[in-house]
């Protein structure tokens, strides 16, 4: 069993990723399998989503004779990311303070 | 499945989906590529991990809920991330539109190296073919007139002969009138009109990319 990860969350892992270094889609989804069980096929709408939207953007470069598109975090992704997080902080805050009985001073069972 | 089978049937749905060229263009570029990067040995393995093309197929289709609507709308996705959507909403509809035109363009450039051979195999073609019937058309012309000719310098030396040589130049001068009539009062003409309307169809491409943009 796993939590799901809603696409919210998948925007932002992908664009803290791409914030990083540039990359490409094959690498993204490598990376995000270190956390969350994903196929390139779930990756793709989200990149071209990211891309409408303007937070990422995108150009090729010549790898072994052919053309890899490459991912590039624009300054709109940058500040999306950056509340991305701090609504992160507050939402992990608040499910540890539940699920790890953290923050004891606002809890009754003690 | 391999790497060809899953791509065209990712094409297919998505033809099939009305998804526009361009954005079908960018899917199978970004499928194609997944293939490469996985490595060569790896194309059933890859097909399975992202499962039918036809799923696939619709997800894109679904997050393009943009392109089944005439007026472009945001896919209503990420609540998470509605803060930016809102802002974001707004500049699309206009940018995109300038951004796609330029795209097409550029996609048009960029796959120069595929459309550009087919072009010119077709072109070849039929001006090949065009060039054949006409020279085998010559070529019995030729023949008829060598054969009345040879047969008259003949006459008088073997009679019989040379009536063979006549008559037999006299039946292939028929065969090439037979021929060149309907051949030339029509055939070059509907080879005429076949380049012609091979080439408003290559215009109409550029043309149909314009209106859908203007």
């Amino acid at each position: 069993m796993g939590f799901s990860i809603n696409a919210g969350l998948l925007d932002a892992m992908v664009l803290s990723i791409v914030q990083n270094n540039d990359t490409y889609g094959y690498e993204i989804t490598q990376y995000l399998r270190k956390a969350v069980d994903i196929s390139e096929s779930t990756l793709y709408p989200v990149l071209r989503r990211l891309q409408k939207n303007e937070l990422l953007e995108t150009y090729d470069k010549e790898f072994m004779g052919r053309n890899r598109r490459y991912y590039r975090i624009t300054s709109q992704g940058n500040d999306s990311l950056e509340e991305y997080r701090e609504e992160w902080r507050s939402h992990k805050k608040k499910i540890d303070s539940i699920l790890l009985n953290e923050g004891a001073e606002n809890n009754e069972q003690a | 499945m391999n790497k060809l089978e899953f791509l065209t049937r990712l094409r297919n749905s998505l033809e099939k989906g009305g998804l526009p060229k361009e954005d079908i263009n960018d899917a199978l570029t970004y499928y194609e590529e997944v293939f490469l990067d996985a490595g060569f040995g790896k194309e059933e393995e890859t097909a399975a991990s992202m499962g039918s093309p036809e799923d696939v197929a619709v997800n894109i289709l679904r997050e393009s809920g943009i392109h089944v609507d005439p007026a472009p709308v945001m896919p209503p996705q990420n609540t998470g991330a509605q803060s930016f959507n809102n802002n974001a909403a707004a500049q699309p509809v206009k940018k995109t539109s300038g951004g796609t035109w330029a795209l097409r363009i550029l996609i048009g450039v960029l796959t120069f190296p595929i459309w550009l051979p087919v072009l010119i195999v077709i072109c070849s073609l039929l001006f090949t073919i065009i060039v054949v019937v006409c020279s085998l058309v010559f070529a019995a012309a030729v023949a008829a007139i060598a054969l009345i000719i040879g047969g008259l310098a003949t006459i008088f030396e073997s009679p019989f002969l040379a009536l063979m040589f006549i008559g037999a130049g006299l039946v292939v001068t028929g065969i090439v009138l037979l021929i060149c009539k309907p051949a030339f009062s029509s055939l070059i003409p509907a080879c005429g009109r076949a380049v012609k309307r091979f080439w408003n169809w290559i215009m109409s491409l550029f043309k149909k990319g314009e209106k859908e943009n203007v």
